[in-house]
């Protein structure tokens, strides 16, 4: 009985149960102690929880050989075989970091994405539609970012050492045929985009995918929204027109559609303007737009847009010093594409689109050596893509795509006695892959090779590029990137009936990116080799950038390059509601092309340009208040008495703007009230000087406009679901 | 006395080994636990072991979906943004475990995910609210569909609306008519079992409470 007793006391007694305590600390890779942890016998529930020294301890009632099994969200599971046989104390385990998405490596080099599904961008559209002095111009944002030169005489984007032709605009992996409003000469417009209607931005100031081609610095991508979040209702007028749009969400498909009316008449009255309108620039715009999911992985888009305006301006005659140039002009766009992307099994990404654009430009020109003639742009493109991706692993995939361009280009001079229509038409191919590969975390390449044909020119060429990056640290990362790129000749030669052959850059890229929770660090260096640049054979230089006949020798023999460092500094940290950045471009370039007498650093170049811009939310007031502060050191102008060529340098720029946002509602309206001054303290930027043809008298090129104040509001509605409840 | 002391040894081993086999016994008091509690400790470690249930029943749809309902929590007491998103993760991966038991959605999976949709946003409001806004939205109307008396679509929507700015629709008297319609629903039933989810009651009164204030402008 008493032998029994015991054993029933045995019986009861932890050790009688077979109970083990197992307990120890577990650690990371860097020895620091892993809290939270959960330690457990693998296929039991027996296990614990590390405390904030790593430390743990449990019972068990398993034996024998065992796995240990340790999870955390942030580190890798990790399992060690254990063998119980009693206790087992005093472990010393330990776990690797994992890696998140976060600290992928992704490759960067060259380009600055916007965007607002991406976690890593380092810009989102909204910063876009608030950088002050941008007027909600996507392009004029863009400006603010390193590689860029800041305009105000020019039409267009002018990155890294190129001119304004040597950018692409892309939507939705489309081109954009004229991607700026028509203007008269000297007169900078803007672009024809509201950032609304993108849901992502992608600059790349050099290096970019062999997706696309016929640009030899630059593509802005612009992605347009798929389906509308919401069904909304938006109304607003400013200072340059009123404007109504809606969008309309179905249960697997959305529309959009807009109109505008434009009238800059306000906005001129109070702008300190240095041309004269006769008739401001007044217009309409329509657009419409149509998604639709016919399943889960698909998409279907057909978009419109079509814009009509007229104005008629007074201009300094860029082609005869000191006089006037009356320019009248009545413009027409239409622009329209299909789109279809469908994702197949998850492995197969195929996407195919259609695009169409006609633009007419009538054109009424006054100069004094020309009492007065009309002649009417004409333009239209036919293009086509397809292209298809497949993962064969979410660490390989390859892309492969063609592109079709039907484009033609007609001007009609309609003159007394005078007939003259000068056309082509240029219909080019391409073919392109692109693989990316990813051996590791830390480490990803994507080459890509890119093969032009153009019947204009009757000429093959085969472009090779490269991107890679690599992880360094928890938040860096070194990136190179390059390739060789083409592009036509100039408008202006082919029109003439020049017939030269591709134009060639080749970009060398090497940056660093530092990211950390909202403080973005960016350098980049570049070197950049011009070849085969388009050049007439002149002996006098023509100073004027708005040439509309060439007649000499035109040849390929141009060259040049372009080298540079880049800074770009973003903090939306250190105070609250801050958001500033900060983009310092310097740039060393030189190059002899287009009309130039020797090599010589083009008259749209600073050699530095510098860009402040600062965001600040005041939650109390619901208002933003946004400044840029932009500064570039004197440009290039020609100047016939100095015998260096394009050696004298005009004074620097500056430029304060400021927006204040205003939010709040009226009712059920959200209410965003705006207004703005662009260039503060009206100074009086010169972007270069004009001699008359004895050089006794010299005059500045101003931009259009000095001190201008912008006013608006917009009112949205989102519908209001009551079925919630 | 021997066959007391063996029937009581019988007994122990009985309750022992049926409490570690009772999946509803086991999930309900390690759900419990971790639901009322406000120390992050005591949280990682239900958690930790509703990770566990999850694994070890992987039949059930509910231990991974509570395992999910638990890594949501565990963020809101979390300051480290890298280790929230992780959480979140986890707590997806484990949702998509409940559905691919099921079958498909049901409206406790979908209130769920809505749940997760509004922790990201918790994250990064600014850069997030778009993206994971849709899919709140998205995931509400279809529990909605399925099961329109689930209180806590009503509470999600409450919290939703509670936080966001009056500009754009919200504040507190705007998120006060989903709590009143979430504590009429816990109301009309008020059953506690752990098969059934019935989280979010004291939640919902804590927000009533706190939606009676003013409104700031």
């Amino acid at each position: 009985m008493k032998i029994k007793l015991l054993a029933a006391f045995l019986f009861f007694s932890p050790l009688a149960f077979g109970q083990s305590v197992i307990s120890g600390k577990i650690t990371d890779d860097k020895g620091l102690p892993v809290r939270g942890a959960s330690i457990s016998i693998d296929n039991t529930i027996d296990g614990s929880t590390t405390d904030s020294t790593g430390h743990f301890e449990f019972t068990t009632e398993e034996k024998g050989p065992q796995a240990l099994i340790a999870t955390e969200a942030t580190h890798t599971e990790a399992s060690f075989p254990i063998t119980i046989n009693g206790d087992v104390k005093d472990l010393k385990l330990s776990m690797k970091t994992a890696f998140n998405r976060l600290n992928e490596v992704v490759i960067a080099a060259g380009a600055f994405e916007a965007s607002n599904d991406k976690s890593k961008s380092m810009l989102t559209t909204m910063d876009i539609v608030t950088t002050a002095g941008a007027n909600a111009d996507v392009v004029k944002a863009i400006q603010t970012l390193p590689g860029t030169q800041q305009q105000g005489t020019q039409t267009g984007l002018f990155v890294r050492g190129g001119d304004a032709s040597e950018a692409a605009v892309i939507i939705d992996a489309m081109v954009v045929q004229n991607a700026f409003f028509s203007g008269a000469p000297g007169v900078a417009t803007r672009s024809r985009f509201s950032p609304f209607q993108f849901k992502g931005v992608s600059f790349s100031s050099g290096g970019y995918s062999s997706r696309y081609g016929q640009a030899l610095s630059s593509v802005l991508e612009l992605n347009t929204l798929d389906l509308p979040e919401k069904s909304t209702v938006n109304l607003g007028f400013n200072m340059a027109g009123v404007y109504a749009s809606g969008s309309k969400l179905w249960k697997n498909s959305g529309g959009e559609v807009s109109l505008s009316y434009n009238n800059l008449a306000p906005f001129y009255k109070l702008a300190n303007t240095n041309v004269t309108y006769d008739k401001v620039p007044e217009g309409i715009n329509g657009s419409g737009k149509y998604a639709w999911k016919p399943n889960k992985d698909g998409l279907v888009k057909v978009m419109f847009n079509s814009s009509a305006f007229k104005s008629s301006t007074t201009v300094p005659d860029p082609d005869s010093v000191g006089s006037q140039l009356g320019f009248g002009i009545k413009s027409q766009t239409y622009y329209g594409t299909i789109s279809y992307r469908q994702l197949l099994k998850e492995k197969w990404n195929i996407y195919t689109a259609l695009g169409m654009s006609y633009n007419r430009d009538d054109i009424d020109y006054k100069s004094a050596l020309f009492s007065g003639y009309k002649f009417t742009n004409k333009d239209q493109r036919l293009q086509y893509r397809l292209e298809g991706k497949y993962d064969f692993s979410n660490r390989f995939n390859l892309m492969a795509g063609v592109e079709l361009q039907h484009f033609s280009f007609e001007r009609v001079f309609d003159s007394a006695g005078y007939a003259y229509t000068p056309n082509y038409t240029e219909n080019s191919f391409a073919l392109y892959t692109e693989a990316e590969w990813k051996p590791g975390k830390k480490i990803a390449f994507r080459p890509g090779i890119r093969y032009e044909h153009s019947e204009l020119l009757n000429q093959d060429v085969i472009a090779p590029r490269l991107s890679m990056a690599i992880r360094a640290g928890s938040f860096g990362q070194f990136a190179l990137a390059g390739g060789v790129f083409y592009q036509n000749p100039d408008n202006l030669y082919l029109l003439s009936g020049y017939r030269p052959k591709y134009q060639q850059a080749v970009h060398y890229i090497a940056n660093y990116q530092w990211n950390k929770s909202d403080r973005t660090l960016r350098a980049e260096v570049y070197y950049k080799e011009y070849n085969q640049l388009v050049r007439e054979k002149v002996s006098t230089f023509n100073p004027s950038q708005f040439r509309n006949f060439v007649i000499a020798n035109v040849d390929n023999s141009g060259y040049g390059y372009a080298k540079g460092l880049e800074l770009f500094w973003r903090d939306k940290k250190t105070v609250k509601n801050l958001d500033y950045w900060v983009s310092y471009s310097y740039i060393d370039t030189r190059r002899l092309y287009s009309n130039y007498l020797a090599e010589a650093t083009p008259t749209f170049i600073s050699d530095h340009n510098l860009s402040l811009i600062s965001k600040y939310y005041i939650e109390k007031l619901q208002t933003q208040i946004n400044m840029t502060y932009s500064y570039a050191t004197g440009r290039p102008y020609y100047n016939q008495s100095n015998p260096a060529f394009l050696s004298d340098r005009t004074p620097e720029y500056h430029n304060l703007s400021f927006t204040v946002n205003y939010l709040t509602h009226i009712k059920k309206w959200f209410t965003v009230v705006y207004a703005g001054v662009d260039n503060v303290t009206n100074q009086h930027n010169v972007f270069g000087y004009r001699y008359s043809s004895d050089g006794s008298t010299r005059t500045e090129v101003k931009p259009a406009l000095y001190r201008s104040f912008f006013v608006g509001v917009n009112f949205s509605l989102t519908e209001f679901n009551k079925d919630e409840l | 006395m021997r066959k007391q002391i063996l029937m009581a040894a019988t007994a122990m081993l009985l309750t022992g080994s049926a409490f570690a086999q009772n999946f509803t016994e086991v999930l309900q008091k390690t759900f419990t636990a971790f639901d009322t509690t406000q120390d992050q400790q005591k949280k990682l470690e239900a958690s930790n072991k509703l990770n566990l249930i999850a694994k070890k029943f992987d039949k059930e749809w509910l231990s991974s979906y509570y395992a999910a309902y638990a890594k949501v929590g565990l963020t809101y007491n979390e300051t480290d943004v890298a280790k929230k998103d992780a959480w979140l993760d986890e707590a997806e991966t484990f949702i998509n475990e409940s559905v691919a038991v099921l079958g498909k959605d049901n409206d406790e999976t979908h209130v769920l995910k809505a749940m997760i949709a509004n922790a990201r946003i918790g994250v990064d409001p600014k850069n997030r609210w778009q993206k994971y806004g849709k899919v709140f939205d998205e995931n509400l109307d279809k529990a909605k569909e399925l099961n329109p008396d689930n209180p806590r679509i009503y509470l999600m929507r409450g919290i939703s609306k509670f936080f966001t700015p009056k500009m754009f629709g919200g504040g507190k008297k705007a998120a006060m008519p989903y709590f009143e319609k979430t504590d009429a629903l816990f109301v009309a039933n008020p059953a506690m079992d752990i098969s059934k989810p019935y989280w979010g009651r004291q939640t919902n009164a804590w927000f009533m409470g706190q939606a009676k204030g003013e409104d700031k402008e």
